[in-house]
C-alpha cells in the first residue's frame, strides 16, 4: 500500500458518482469513477464489471445499477414488528429488569409475553376443557379452541381416566375429606399417607419415604434439607429446575458438570477433596432426564460418589412407574434398587396426582429432612384424595396390569420414534415416555408450534429457560392409551408442520446437534 | 476422464486454503481468481485463535507471524464494563477434536492480517502443493451437461477463452459468489438487518492487544496489524448508514469519540491515517444451498454473516477443512458423492451453527444491550473462567448453547464478584436507552 491511496476519494462518494452517472446514462464518467475504487472494493464485488462500464448495453447497466443499489443502500425493512419481536427475544432477556420499582419493571417482560400471545407463538398457559385422555380438548391462552391428539399431558400410564383410580379418589374423599388440614410434621397426615409410604419404599427399596406437597417442594426441599453453605454441590448441567435452584439457594460451591458425565464427576470429586476434606458433597441427577430422554450411568456414578465421601441423589420423576421391570425405573434397569443413597421423585408424570417424595435407607436421614427441608414441614400434607391415588396408582404399577400398561406405553413411544425418524427428524434420547423432537431454533420452533395448534396434534414446545439456547423441541409426552396408529399419525402430522415452518422462514437449517 | 478432479473458483481464504488442501491430499486442481497476487479485498481480516490454529495445522502460521503480530487477550469494554479474557487451550482442542477428529496444531494467539500479506501466502502454499493457480483468469461460465456442471469456461490473464473440465467445481468466491449467481441459486435465513463498517489504517501508536468497544448501538475496534500499523473500525447499525455516508472522516471520528473517548484522543492526536477510509454495508446476512450436481460451495459463498464478530475467515478456513475432506473421501472412493456431501451439509447446517448464526444476526442489528446483557457483563467481571468462556462463545469456538443456558446464567448472575454500583449507565438506564436510540449521525 502506498501513501498516495490516503489522497483518493473515498468509495462512497466513488460509488454515488457512478449511480449519479448511471441516472444519465452516461458510461464515460461511470467508467472514470470505476477506475479510482478501491482494489478492496473491486475485488469484493466480483459481480460488478468495474473495468467494463464504458461498454454496458441497456440491460447491463440496468443490472450493475440494481446491484450496485443493493450493495449500498441499506435495505428498507418491510416487517411486522410484533412477530419479529416475538420471535428475536428469550425469556431471559427479561431476568434482570432496570429500575427500582419493582411493580413496574416487570412491564417490558409483559409486552413481551402480549406479542408472543398477539402472533400465537406463546405455547404456555393453555387450559384443558375435558379430562386428557389421549385425546384432547384445549383452549390457548387467547381463548382459541382446538381438539387434538394429546401429548401435551403427563399421565405415563392413563391413569387419570382409569376406574380403580377414580374409586381410590371417590373413596378418601368419602372417608377424609378433601381437606388435609395440616402440615404432615402436625396432623395433616391419614393412615394412607403412611401406607403410601410404605409401599414407595417397596417400590424403590429405600423404606424411608418422606412425603412432600409437590416434586418441585421434594427435590428442593430435599437439596435445603440436607447442604450447607460450606458444602458442595456437584450437578448435572441439566437437572431439573427445583434441583438447580436447590444448589444455588444452598451453597455458592456449585459445580454444573457436563451432561452425563460421570468421569467428570470424578475429576471434579477429585479436585474438590483435595481442596476440602472437611465438608460434604452432594451428586445430583436426574435418572431419565426431562427434554433429553437419557440416563446416567448410575452403577459407576454411585461408586464414584462413595471413593470420594459424596452422597448421591437420583431423581426418578419421569421414569419411575413408567418404565424398567415392574416399574422400577431407571433404577431397576440398571439394577441398583437399594443401592443409591437418595431417590427423590414426583407423582406428576405416573402416579397421577401432585407430590412427589424423598427416599433412603436412613430413618435418620429421614428425621431430618422432615425438620429442616422447609418444604415438608412447613406445607400443608398432601390431600387424602392426592394420597389415596397415588397409593392406588403404586399398586397398579407393581401389579401384572402395570407391566400390560408399561407395554401399550412402549408400543406407542416405538410407533412415534419410529415415524419421526422415518420423517428425517431426529428423536433424542432413548425410548422413554417423554420422545423429545428436535427442533433447534427457537423461531423455527415456535412457527411449528403455531402450524401444529390447528393441525389436530397437542404438544408442548420447550425453548430456553427449559432447554440451552438454540437447542428447542417438541416434548413429546406418550400415554399407554395411546394407539400406535394414532401416535403415527401425530408423527406425520408434526413432521409437516415442521416441512411448513421451515418453508414460512424460508430456512436451510437442519436440526443435527454439532 | 476430466483433466482436473477439481476446479476451485476463488483463490483467497476458502479458495486457496480448499484447493491446497486437496492438492496436498495428491488430487489434480486448479485454482482460478480473477485478482492478480497480492491485492486486498473487503476484509475485517481478523483470524480468532482456531483461525490461526488452522494456518498452524497446515504449516503456514511461522511466516505469517513473521509479519503479523499476534495476541492472546482480547479486551471486550460494553458500555464501560471492560471484560479481558482469552480463548482457552482446552475448548480450542475440544473444538478441533469436535469439528476435524482431531486436535494438533492448536494455538492461543488470534491475529489480524491483511488480505494483501495472508491471500498471496495462501495462493503460494496452494501452487507449492501442487495445484494448478491460474490468476487474473474470469470465469464467464459454468459448462454443464444436463443439470450436471461439469467444468468452466473463461479468459484467462492473455485474454484467452480457455475450458477446463473436473469432477466438481468449487464455488470459493466470496458472498456476491459468480458459481451462485450462475447457478441461480436461492438464498434461506435470509437476516436484511446488518451493520454499516467503516475503517482504515493508522500508524502512530501502540496499543498492545486488540479492543472491542460498544456503547449504545455503535461499536468500534482497534487491532494492530501488519507495517506497524493499525486497524480502526467503527461499526453501526444498517438505518444509520445515510446520515453516517454524509460526512464518512467527521462521522468515523465522531463514532469512536462517543464510543471510547480514550480511545478517539488517541487515534485523533496521534493517528497518522495511510489510506482512505472504506466502508461496506453490504453485510446481510443468508445461506445458500451447500452443494448440487457437480458443484460445492465454500466460504462466504455458501453462508456469509455480518462483519460484528469477524468470524468471516476462520469459518472460511473450517469450511476448507470440511470440504476438503469430504470431497477427499469421494475422491478416493471411500464414499459416494452424495454421502461426503451430506456429511458436509450436515456439519454447516447444525444446531449449533444455526444457534451462532442467530447470535451474530442479533448482534449485528446494533441495538442497544439490554439491563439484563450489561448486568450479566458486570457479573462476569473477575470470573476469569467464564470471561474465557464467554470469549470463545463469541469467537464460535465453544457452542452458544453451553454459554447461554438457563441454569448457567443463573449461576454467574449468584457467583457475581462486582455490583453494578461502579457503572454510569445503570443510573438511568431508561434515559441512556432511550438516548441511545437517538442517531448520532442525523
Amino acid at each position: 500500500m502506498s501513501l498516495p491511496e490516503l489522497d483518493q476519494r473515498d468509495d462512497d462518494e466513488l460509488i454515488g458518482t457512478i449511480l449519479a452517472a448511471a441516472g444519465r446514462q452516461d458510461l464515460e464518467a461511470m467508467a472514470a469513477a470505476a477506475a479510482e475504487v478501491s482494489e478492496m472494493t473491486r475485488n469484493w464485488a466480483t459481480h460488478i464489471p468495474w473495468d467494463e462500464f464504458d461498454s454496458l448495453d441497456e440491460t447491463a447497466l440496468n443490472e450493475v445499477v440494481a446491484d450496485l443499489t443493493q450493495m449500498w443502500e441499506p435495505v428498507d425493512l418491510q416487517v411486522d414488528a410484533d412477530e419479529e419481536y416475538a420471535l428475536d427475544k428469550n425469556a431471559y432477556d427479561f431476568y434482570r429488569p432496570a429500575g427500582r420499582n419493582l411493580m413496574t419493571r416487570t412491564e417490558e417482560f409483559h409486552g413481551w409475553v402480549e406479542a408472543r400471545r398477539r402472533t400465537e407463538t406463546w405455547q404456555y398457559s393453555r387450559t384443558l376443557e375435558a379430562a386428557p385422555n389421549s385425546i384432547a380438548q384445549i383452549t390457548n391462552d387467547i381463548g382459541r379452541r382446538t381438539r387434538g391428539i394429546n401429548f401435551n399431558s403427563q399421565d405415563y400410564l392413563s391413569f387419570n381416566t382409569h376406574p380403580a383410580i377414580r374409586e381410590a379418589a371417590t373413596r378418601a374423599m368419602r372417608d377424609y375429606g378433601p381437606h388435609s388440614a395440616g402440615s404432615p410434621m402436625v396432623l395433616g397426615n391419614t393412615r394412607i399417607s403412611d401406607e403410601l409410604e410404605a409401599s414407595l419404599g417397596e417400590l424403590v427399596r429405600a423404606e424411608q419415604v418422606t412425603l412432600f406437597p409437590t416434586g418441585w417442594a421434594a427435590g428442593f426441599g430435599a437439596m435445603a434439607g440436607l447442604v450447607r453453605q460450606e458444602d458442595h454441590v456437584l450437578i448435572d448441567r441439566l437437572a431439573h429446575s427445583c434441583l438447580q435452584q436447590g444448589a444455588r439457594a444452598t451453597t455458592r460451591n456449585v459445580v454444573r458438570y457436563e451432561h452425563l458425565n460421570v468421569e467428570a464427576v470424578r475429576r471434579h470429586l477429585v479436585d474438590i477433596r483435595r481442596r476440602d476434606s472437611r465438608n460434604g458433597i452432594l451428586v445430583v441427577t436426574d435418572g431419565l432426564f426431562s427434554v433429553d430422554a437419557d440416563w446416567p450411568d448410575l452403577v459407576t456414578l454411585q461408586r464414584v460418589c462413595r471413593e470420594h465421601d459424596a452422597t448421591l441423589l437420583v431423581d426418578v420423576a419421569h421414569d419411575l412407574g413408567s418404565m424398567g421391570p415392574g416399574g422400577t425405573g431407571v433404577l431397576g434397569l440398571q439394577e441398583v434398587l437399594g443401592d443409591i443413597d437418595i431417590v427423590m421423585g414426583a407423582f406428576s408424570k405416573t402416579f397421577c396426582s401432585n407430590g412427589g417424595f424423598v427416599a433412603s435407607a436412613s430413618p435418620a436421614l429421614k428425621q431430618y429432612l422432615k425438620m429442616f427441608g422447609g418444604s415438608h414441614f412447613f406445607s400443608n400434607a398432601l390431600s387424602p384424595v392426592q394420597t389415596a391415588v397415588v397409593l392406588e396408582a403404586s399398586k397398579i404399577i407393581r401389579s401384572a396390569e402395570g407391566d400390560l400398561l408399561r407395554s401399550r406405553l412402549h408400543s406407542a413411544v416405538t410407533a412415534l420414534r419410529d415415524e419421526l425418524t422415518g420423517h428425517g427428524l431426529t428423536c433424542m434420547g432413548e425410548p422413554s415416555p417423554i420422545v423429545p423432537l428436535l427442533i433447534g431454533n427457537e423461531k423455527l420452533a415456535r412457527i411449528a408450534n403455531r402450524l401444529l395448534f390447528d393441525r389436530g396434534v397437542l404438544a408442548f414446545m420447550v425453548e430456553f429457560p427449559v432447554t440451552p439456547t438454540g437447542s428447542s423441541r417438541f416434548r413429546l409426552q406418550v400415554q399407554a392409551n395411546h394407539e400406535p396408529e394414532e401416535a403415527r399419525a401425530a408423527a406425520r402430522i408434526i413432521a409437516d408442520a415442521i416441512t411448513d415452518a421451515r418453508t414460512y422462514l424460508s430456512s436451510a437449517f437442519g436440526s443435527t446437534e454439532r | 476422464m476430466p483433466r482436473y478432479d477439481a476446479i476451485v473458483i476463488g483463490a483467497r481464504c476458502a479458495g486457496a486454503s480448499t484447493g491446497m488442501l486437496l492438492a496436498r491430499q495428491g488430487h489434480r486442481v486448479l485454482v482460478l481468481d480473477r485478482s492478480s497476487f497480492p491485492s486486498d479485498v473487503i476484509s475485517t481480516h481478523f483470524l480468532w485463535p482456531h483461525g490461526t490454529s488452522y494456518l498452524n495445522r497446515w504449516g503456514l502460521l511461522d511466516q505469517v507471524l513473521a509479519v503479523t503480530p499476534s495476541h492472546t487477550e482480547v479486551t471486550f469494554v460494553n458500555d464501560g464494563i471492560p471484560l479481558t479474557g482469552s480463548v482457552p487451550d482446552e475448548l480450542l482442542r475440544a473444538y478441533f477434536r469436535d469439528w476435524h477428529g482431531d486436535d494438533s496444531g492448536v494455538v492461543r494467539t488470534y491475529a489480524s492480517v491483511r488480505r494483501h500479506v495472508l491471500d498471496q501466502m495462501l495462493v503460494e502454499a496452494a501452487s507449492k502443493a501442487g495445484a494448478e493457480v491460474r490468476t487474473n483468469f474470469t470465469v464467464r461460465e459454468l459448462i454443464t451437461e444436463g443439470d450436471q456442471v461439469v467444468g468452466v469456461r473463461g479468459r484467462d490473464s492473455d485474454g484467452q477463452l480457455v475450458e477446463e473440465r473436473a469432477r466438481i467445481v468449487i464455488g470459493a468466491d466470496g458472498r456476491n459468489s459468480f458459481v451462485a449467481r450462475t447457478l441461480g441459486l436461492p438464498k434461506f435465513d435470509e437476516r436484511p438487518r446488518c451493520t454499516f463498517a467503516y475503517w482504515s489504517y493508522y500508524s502512530g501508536f501502540d496499543l498492545g492487544p486488540a479492543q472491542l468497544h460498544r456503547r449504545g448501538r455503535l461499536a468500534c475496534a482497534v487491532a494492530p496489524t501488519n507495517h506497524d500499523q493499525n486497524m480502526v473500525l467503527v461499526w453501526g447499525p444498517s438505518e444509520w448508514s445515510r446520515e453516517f455516508r454524509r460526512d464518512v472522516s467527521g462521522n468515523f471520528q465522531r463514532a469512536l469519540d462517543f464510543v471510547s473517548p480514550e480511545l478517539g484522543e488517541v487515534v485523533r492526536t496521534q493517528g497518522v491515517r495511510a489510506e482512505r477510509v472504506y466502508g461496506t454495508l453490504d453485510q446481510s446476512a443468508f445461506l445458500r444451498p451447500l452443494a448440487g450436481p457437480g458443484w460445492v460451495l465454500v466460504g462466504d459463498a455458501e453462508s456469509a454473516k455480518d462483519q460484528c464478530t469477524a468470524i468471516g475467515m476462520t469459518h472460511a478456513f473450517r469450511g476448507a477443512e470440511l470440504v476438503a475432506d469430504a470431497l477427499g473421501r469421494w475422491f478416493s472412493g471411500d464414499v459416494s458423492l452424495e454421502a461426503a456431501m451430506a456429511s458436509y451439509e450436515g456439519r454447516r447446517r447444525s444446531q449449533n451453527a444455526a444457534a451462532y448464526y442467530d447470535y451474530v444476526c442479533t448482534l449485528a442489528e446494533m441495538r442497544p444491550y439490554r439491563h439484563d446483557e450489561l448486568q450479566l457483563f458486570v457479573a462476569l467481571r473477575g470470573n476469569q473462567q467464564e470471561i474465557d468462556r464467554f470469549v470463545a462463545t463469541h469467537a464460535d469456538v465453544a457452542p452458544v448453547s453451553e454459554f447461554f443456558q438457563a441454569s448457567n446464567l443463573l449461576l454467574l448472575n449468584d457467583a457475581a464478584k462486582e455490583t453494578s454500583a461502579g457503572y454510569p449507565v445503570f443510573e438511568d438506564y431508561p434515559g441512556t436507552a432511550r438516548m441511545y436510540q437517538q442517531n448520532l449521525f442525523a
